[in-house]
């Protein structure tokens, strides 16, 4: 059972209050609560694209296995960014890799929370690496852990190679044991976010419950409320939830949100121009946000394929 | 006399109460159990039951518009009652009556409800406030029945106190009161009695008005019906009809014809003439009283109730008499014959046959003789007559009745025979006349079998109709040629050229041919009504409740459902011809794409075939289930999608290939399994190793590769057994192997040292043997008791063959005809469509096409993948399979090695036809086919920021979990859809937004900002192109779009290169006035059309070409424009009437219609050859074929195109 300040930490990030989670004052270093804390935080910075932060909150000289996978997984995001250091990248994946096979053994010093959080974390560097199937493995899928959090891992790499169908049954699973976790319903929400049952009304449901949460508020819930609202076709609330979005975040508003802003801005209208001035802002503020990549390699496929049709002259008197 | 035709019967209490639903096939029976009825007439299924009122119930009636039923009953009450099948219930019941209600009825417009009731009073209640609203008081004894007039405010009642009384209640829609209950004084003041009509000389039963006339009909216990008449200010008794000889129920006026229809309690239902109050008709019933009689207030339907139940009937056949001769069809209404032209629906009378028969029964059959214009009738009254006439040329003037020079006599049924002859047969004396057109006969003939219907049988034959045969008759030589044993035969209808033949009976359909050598059954549980062959050889035929088709080999099968039987004529293509029931021509469109299609395959006609396929949406599960069972599983196989059917019938037609492709996007063990078997047959033991791999079946893999003197893969498979710890195999293993030192190597690894030392000692191995023997602690002196046993000969079987690295030769069953035109995947390269009326769906067949090519390319993908069991993993890899294979076990599809499944952009690109679609999936390939495709468009160049931003609109990211890179969502067309096979992409511009961008140009025009409007539509014909269209209806707005947008994008262009002659070459005159006369060519909106001829008016004046300018004047004036620029309008037509001459000769000739060229900006006259553009339909010189249109930029002028996609319902 977790104490009611550890309770309030995990509702933060699970659902997204990144920016507050990580400027809480951390508990007395003997609290049991000390560490998992510091994990959160520095997961929550690395969130919020800030791995140096969450580098430099993390004992260089801890012993705690948590603390040092989220150290590593830090580095990897860190040498992710520049392709030169894909030594530095390598270095970390190895790290995890060490990690996991470190917490296999039934050491008595290690908790299952512990265990469970390396595994996870190992498992985000894996999926980010590309690697999904270690990833999956790492989390122990299909397996019988009672780890939520790796089930909602599991869920999403799941849905990130479109098979809904096993992620619903993972959730399915997870709902035997879990009962009513804040996190499993976030999960309900994502699987329904992918495919759309009943008009994509978990998802919306969630979020707007989630929003009216009196003990925190996420300007990513807005976004991802935004998000479903524009599945939902409802184009003027997604559109309105996301400037909403964008403003709570200091009017810097993250990836997604600058992405969701995007596709908002396109839909419909004639002129472009919104839109692409939108785009313009989120590739160079977010250079590597799947959006812009994908548009880059889409763009350069049309004119690869644009050239295989010959193109006769303009018929002119 | 009239003929009574029971459609419907039913055993059950006594019925006290009827009511017809007014569209559907629904009666309610109200009885004296105390239980309502609803019966489904036409299917005879009782629908429902209510049962809430206590003791009998005499009142019954269904609502006019909505779904209420209304009931009373002797527990004085009056319940209003839900029929809706989802929501039937008692909505609530109105408590007033004190004594029995007799009779309930709702108005027909306004929300009342009429009750007449024992304790003396009618009332009328407010549905909606369920108030009782007036009480109608002054009859002196029981109620018996109360009605609404159907469109005045009247109410005529009848009483056992032997009157009749009509109310006038029009005080009430005037003053619908809203007192509250209980104030009933007030209520005299809205109705108040018009007339009393006194005259029966006992108790009223029931009193009705006449639809349309002012007249009333009364039915009395004195066994006499009266019919009275109203004026303005009395009412008086006109006659009476008398017959009845017991009290009479009901009488009631019939809804079409002068006749009344009477029921009484001497059992009897009657029909009397209204106009001469004679009877007509009695129908008689043996042991039942009639209660109650009810009116259909459309169809020709009565319902009657007795004392044992109800029937429901009709007075008169409905079938019209008619026939068909080429598109000619000759048929009889109200009396007359008609002939109708199918092609041009005219229709016209004839011949006026009122004289011939009983005026109340319409003749029955009608045959026609093309070449004499004669027909004979035949009509059921009078014991059967029939009448040959002559029919007039033209159907000038007066129609000319019948009986002037048609020839009579008596007979059952008489039908042409040749031109001069006709058969007439008489069912009594069972004799055959033929007879000549003098009416004069010329042979007799005893029918070989109990004749009940003749009919044409061929040249110089009949068919007759027995009991229980048909039997092909031969005229001249008066013998039997043919007999088919069928149920009665009612009707006979022959195809176009004479070669099949449809027997027609009551529940079946004997298709034959000619000679009747062959022929087949067709058996249907509802009645058959009609029927007519398609000119491609299909019969078409209506049941009570369908329109069905039948193929010559007796396949048959649903096309549409009907709300009332119709009488089939005539199939043309996609239209069916035919006679309602009251014999009014009616066409009715039906999708012939079904059973075409099989008689396509039946008749093996491929092109045929793979033209429906391309276009129309025939994929669906019954044509594959079809195909299936009729034998085709390889061209099932082209329609399939669905893995799992595409690998049943894979593995049905024996193509291994696609099987393997399937079983590994499926990759389930029974399908493997099933490919193994199916693989084994056919001696593809390749495959069969591929499928006893993924399923890990070691043993029969082990065996095969012993079979196929795989020795080294043998080896390979001891490892694996090694790493998997299973020693029995192994030993198997090493046993085919023919690898002693293996088997020995197993054998001690378990332990079993004797066997172990045997082997070694038998195969000659003695150090081995020795070795052994050590391990096992002995020597060689424990073990001298063992005999010596000679030297092993047992050897694995030598191979013979060597086929380890072949298949088993296989005849190769070459390329279907649909795998080449498949694997074509192009329009052009396809046989011409056979039929064109359906070549509106050519686009989504070539979608679909694409599809099919697409996933033939990712078949071809997978096949070139290795298995993901590589028997060369050593064995430390396996071991890992190992331990994979342990979870895998426990739940299949969960775990690490989940295979990534079919993406969302995947299944956009498979549900639409649509390039925009195909963008929004980001599948930029084949968008840019399915563009060039449709529409010819080769330079994509211009549609790059399109189809960029419409892929950008259709994702978005999101990770709900922090750190792990986002999902890529993908926003739906219709977010209520999310069935995989359903799922669209978004529209990111629709039609109405691209109405607002064309707006935007129209401005831009109005504001003289031409290259801006250029700009505009130039842009909106490229969006229009990534528009997805989901109707028919929006294909259509979006052609017009595109020809609005053509239109305005030419005018403009012609403007601004007229500007810039004028500017650059201020000389040219001529070709500046061309340009100007051409632009008010173009098919502009009013507003714009009058700016481009003011313009041209402008510019003509100034060239002194005066007269052509007045031109422009007067086609300004047409468009009604200001009176400011009516007067300018008005001054230049004076100065063109002055001066009637042009300065200078341009090439315009306003008098032929023309096209303008958009890149020569010339004109192309009506009737000179031109080219076009395929997506504008811009009409080009022909020299410019070819070359890049100038307009959008974007096609290639002359290209051929397959046009715009059907969109897929």
């Amino acid at each position: 059972m977790d104490s009611p300040e550890l309770y309030h930490v995990k509702q933060q990030f699970t659902l997204g209050a990144y920016k507050s989670l990580v400027s809480l004052s951390l508990p007395d270093a003997d609290s049991p609560d000390y560490i998992p804390t510091l994990v959160y935080q520095a997961r929550a910075h690395l969130a919020l694209d800030d791995p140096s932060a969450a580098l430099a909150l993390v004992p260089s000289d801890t012993e705690n296995v948590a603390l040092r996978a989220v150290a590593a997984l830090s580095r990897y995001v860190t040498a992710e960014a520049d392709p030169a250091k894909e030594e530095a990248r390598d270095a970390a994946l190895e790290q995890l890799r060490d990690l996991c096979v470190e917490v296999e053994g039934d050491d008595e010093d290690v908790s299952e929370w512990e265990k469970g959080t390396v595994r996870v974390l190992s498992a985000i560097a894996f999926a980010r690496a590309g690697e999904i199937e270690e990833a999956l493995e790492t989390l122990g899928a299909g397996g019988e852990t009672h780890n939520l959090e790796a089930v909602a891992y599991t869920v999403q790499i799941y849905l990130s190679i479109h098979r809904p169908d096993l992620a619903r049954k993972e959730f399915e699973r997870a709902k035997r044991w879990a009962e009513d976790d804040l996190l499993l319903q976030l999960i309900e929400a994502s699987i329904g976010l992918v495919t759309g049952r009943d008009a994509y009304a978990d998802a919306h449901a969630f979020f707007s419950e989630q929003l009216a949460n009196p003990s925190l508020t996420s300007p990513r819930l807005l976004t991802a409320r935004g998000v479903a609202r524009l599945l939902r076709g409802e184009l003027s609330a997604a559109k309105s939830d996301l400037e909403e979005a964008a403003v709570q975040m200091g009017g810097k508003p993250d990836s997604e949100t600058l992405g969701a802003q995007t596709v908002a801005a396109g839909l419909g209208a004639a002129k472009t121009a919104e839109a692409d001035q939108l785009f313009g802002q989120l590739s160079t503020e977010h250079p590597g946000f799947p959006l812009v990549l994908d548009l880059e390699r889409k763009a350069h496929l049309f004119d690869e394929l644009a050239t295989k049709f010959a193109v006769p002259p303009v018929a002119a008197a | 006399m009239s003929v009574m035709l029971t459609k419907f019967e039913s055993k059950s209490n006594r019925v006290k109460g009827l009511a017809f639903h007014p569209t559907q096939p629904l009666l309610a029976a109200s009885l004296h159990n105390g239980s309502v009825q609803l019966w489904n007439y036409r299917m005879g299924v009782l629908v429902d039951r209510f049962e809430e009122h206590e003791g009998p119930v005499r009142a019954v009636a269904i609502h006019p518009s909505r779904a209420l039923l209304a009931t009373g009953g002797d527990d004085y009450k009056i319940k209003v009652w839900d029929i809706r099948p989802t929501n039937r219930r008692c909505l609530f019941t109105l408590h007033g009556h004190l004594d029995y209600v007799r009779t309930v009825q709702f108005h027909h417009e306004m929300p009342w409800i009429l009750s007449a009731s024992d304790d003396q009073t009618i009332r009328i209640w407010n549905s909606t406030s369920r108030n009782c609203i007036a009480i109608l008081t002054g009859h002196s004894h029981y109620v018996m029945s109360a009605q609404f007039h159907p469109k005045e405010d009247l109410i005529v009642s009848a009483s056992q106190d032997q009157t009749v009384r009509v109310w006038d209640i029009s005080g009430l829609r005037k003053n619908t009161p809203n007192s509250a209950p209980g104030t009933f004084d007030s209520f005299d003041n809205f109705s108040t009695v018009k007339y009393v009509l006194e005259g029966h000389d006992r108790g009223v039963n029931w009193a009705a008005f006449h639809p349309t006339l002012p007249l009333i009909v009364s039915a009395a216990d004195d066994r006499q019906i009266k019919i009275w008449r109203m004026s303005e200010t009395k009412a008086w008794e006109v006659d009476s009809c008398r017959g009845h000889f017991n009290n009479v129920s009901t009488a009631l006026f019939h809804p079409k014809h002068e006749l009344i229809v009477s029921c009484g309690e001497d059992k009897t239902v009657r029909v009397w003439d209204l106009t001469k109050r004679t009877a007509v008709q009695t129908f008689r019933r043996e042991h039942d009283r009639f209660w109650v009689l009810a009116a259909h207030p459309e169809l020709n339907l009565f319902a009657a109730g007795h004392d044992n139940g109800l029937i429901v009937f009709k007075l008169e056949r409905e079938r019209p008499a008619f026939a068909i001769h080429g598109d000619m069809l000759y048929y009889v209404r109200d009396k007359y014959v008609r002939s109708y032209d199918i092609n041009t629906g005219t229709d016209v009378g004839l011949l006026s046959v009122r004289k011939f028969g009983s005026p109340y029964v319409p003749p029955r059959t009608l045959s026609f003789n093309p070449a004499e214009r004669a027909v004979l009738l035949t009509i059921s009254s009078d014991n059967g007559l029939y009448e040959l006439s002559s029919l007039p040329k033209d159907a000038i003037g007066e129609v000319k009745d019948s009986s002037t020079d048609g020839k009579r006599g008596n007979g059952q049924a008489a039908i042409f025979v040749a031109r001069n002859r006709f058969a007439v047969l008489n069912k009594a004396t069972q004799l055959i006349e033929v007879r000549d057109l003098s009416n004069s006969v010329v042979k007799s003939i005893k029918p070989p079998v109990q004749t009940n219907e003749i009919f044409y049988g061929g040249t110089a034959s009949l068919i007759l109709s027995s009991p229980s045969s048909v039997v092909l008759y031969d005229i001249q030589q008066q013998k039997t040629l043919a007999e088919i044993t069928t149920p009665p035969v009612k009707y006979v209808v022959w195809s176009a050229d004479g070669s099949l033949v449809a027997l027609l009976s009551k529940h079946t359909i004997t298709i034959a041919n000619k000679n009747f050598s062959q022929h087949t059954l067709i058996h249907e549980t509802i009645r058959i009504k009609s029927g007519a062959w398609d000119d491609s050889g299909v019969f078409i035929y209506s049941t009570l409740n369908h329109i069905k088709y039948c193929l010559a080999q007796g396949d048959h099968g649903v096309i549409c459902t009907l709300d009332n039987p119709v009488y089939l004529t005539r199939v043309k293509g996609k239209t069916v011809h035919c006679l309602d029931r009251s014999a009014r021509p009616r066409t009715i469109t039906i999708d012939p794409t079904e059973y075409r299609f099989k008689l396509a395959l039946l008749r093996n006609n491929h092109e045929e075939m793979l033209y429906i396929i391309r276009t129309s949406n025939l994929l669906g599960q019954s044509i594959i289930a079809y195909l299936q069972q009729k034998g085709f599983p390889e061209i099932a196989l082209h329609f399939v999608q669905d893995k799992n059917t595409r690998f049943d019938l894979a593995i049905e037609c024996g193509n291994l290939d696609v099987a393997l492709e399937t079983a590994q996007a499926i990759d389930r063990p029974d399908c493997w399994e099933r490919l193994a078997q199916q693989a084994l047959k056919q001696g593809n033991h390749k495959i069969v190793e591929k499928a006893y791999q993924r399923t890990k079946n070691f043993d029969r893999l082990s065996f095969l590769y012993l079979a196929t003197g795989s020795t080294e893969k043998l080896t390979k498979m001891q490892k694996i057994a090694h790493a998997r710890g299973d020693p029995m195999s192994r030993f198997h293993n090493a046993l085919y192997a023919g690898d002693v030192h293996g088997r020995i190597a197993v054998l001690r690894d378990v332990g079993m040292h004797p066997l172990a030392y045997l082997t070694a000692k038998t195969n000659g191995l003695d150090d081995l043997a020795l070795e052994i023997l050590e391990a096992a602690g002995l020597t060689e002196a424990d073990v001298d008791d063992v005999p010596s046993f000679g030297q092993s000969t047992l050897k694995p079987p030598p191979v013979v063959t060597p086929t380890t690295n072949f298949n088993w030769p296989a005849l190769s069953t070459g390329e279907s005809f649909f795998d080449r035109a498949l694997a074509n995947g192009n329009l052009e390269g396809g046989a011409d469509a056979p039929y064109l009326n359906g070549v509106d769906g050519a686009g989504a067949a070539s979608a679909a096409l694409d599809d099919w090519a697409k996933e033939e390319e990712a078949g071809e993908d997978i096949a070139a993948e290795e298995g993901a069991w590589d028997l060369d993993a050593d064995a430390e890899d396996a071991a890992e399979q190992e331990k994979e294979e342990e979870l895998v076990e426990e739940e299949p599809e969960l775990g690490a090695g989940a295979t990534p499944g079919v993406s969302e952009t995947e299944l956009w690109t498979r549900n639409s036809p649509f390039a925009a679609d195909h963008v929004a999936a980001g599948s930029f390939d084949t968008a840019m086919q399915l563009l060039h495709r449709q529409f010819g468009v080769v330079n994509f160049s211009h549609l790059k920021p399109v189809f960029l931003s419409i892929y950008r609109s259709s994702h978005v990211y999101l990770s709900p979990m922090a750190s792990l890179p986002p999902l890529q969502l993908h926003l739906r067309r219709n977010p209520e859809e999310s069935a995989p096979a359903r799922v669209l992409p978004v529209a990111m511009r629709t039609l109405p937004s691209i109405r607002a961008e064309l707006s935007e140009g129209f401005r831009a025009v109005s504001g003289n900002k031409l290259p801006e409007a250029q700009t505009v539509f130039r842009s909106v014909l490229r969006a229009l192109l990534l528009v997805p269209i989901s109707s028919d209806n929006e294909a259509k707005e979006w052609r017009d779009l595109v020809t609005l947008s053509r239109e305005y994008l030419l005018g403009v262009t012609l403007e601004i290169e007229r500007r810039r002659v004028a500017q650059e070459n201020p000389d040219n005159v001529r070709r500046s006035l061309e340009l100007a006369a051409y632009f008010t060519h173009c098919k502009l909106q009013p507003a714009h059309l009058q700016i481009a001829l003011r313009s041209a008016i402008g510019v003509f004046a100034k060239a002194n070409n005066h007269a052509t300018a007045a031109k422009f004047a007067r086609r300004l004036l047409d468009l009604n424009p200001d009176p400011k620029i009516v007067a300018q309008a008005r001054q230049r037509i004076a100065a063109g009437d002055r001066n009637p001459r042009n300065a200078v000769e341009i090439d315009y000739d306003e008098f032929t219609e023309f096209e303008i060229c958009a890149a020569s900006y010339t004109p192309i006259y009506k009737g000179s050859p031109a080219v076009r553009c395929p997506y504008t339909d811009a009409a080009y010189l022909p020299q410019y074929k070819g070359q890049l249109d100038p307009l959008t930029e974007l096609t290639e002028i002359g290209a051929s195109s397959a046009g715009l996609p059907a969109p897929r319902s």
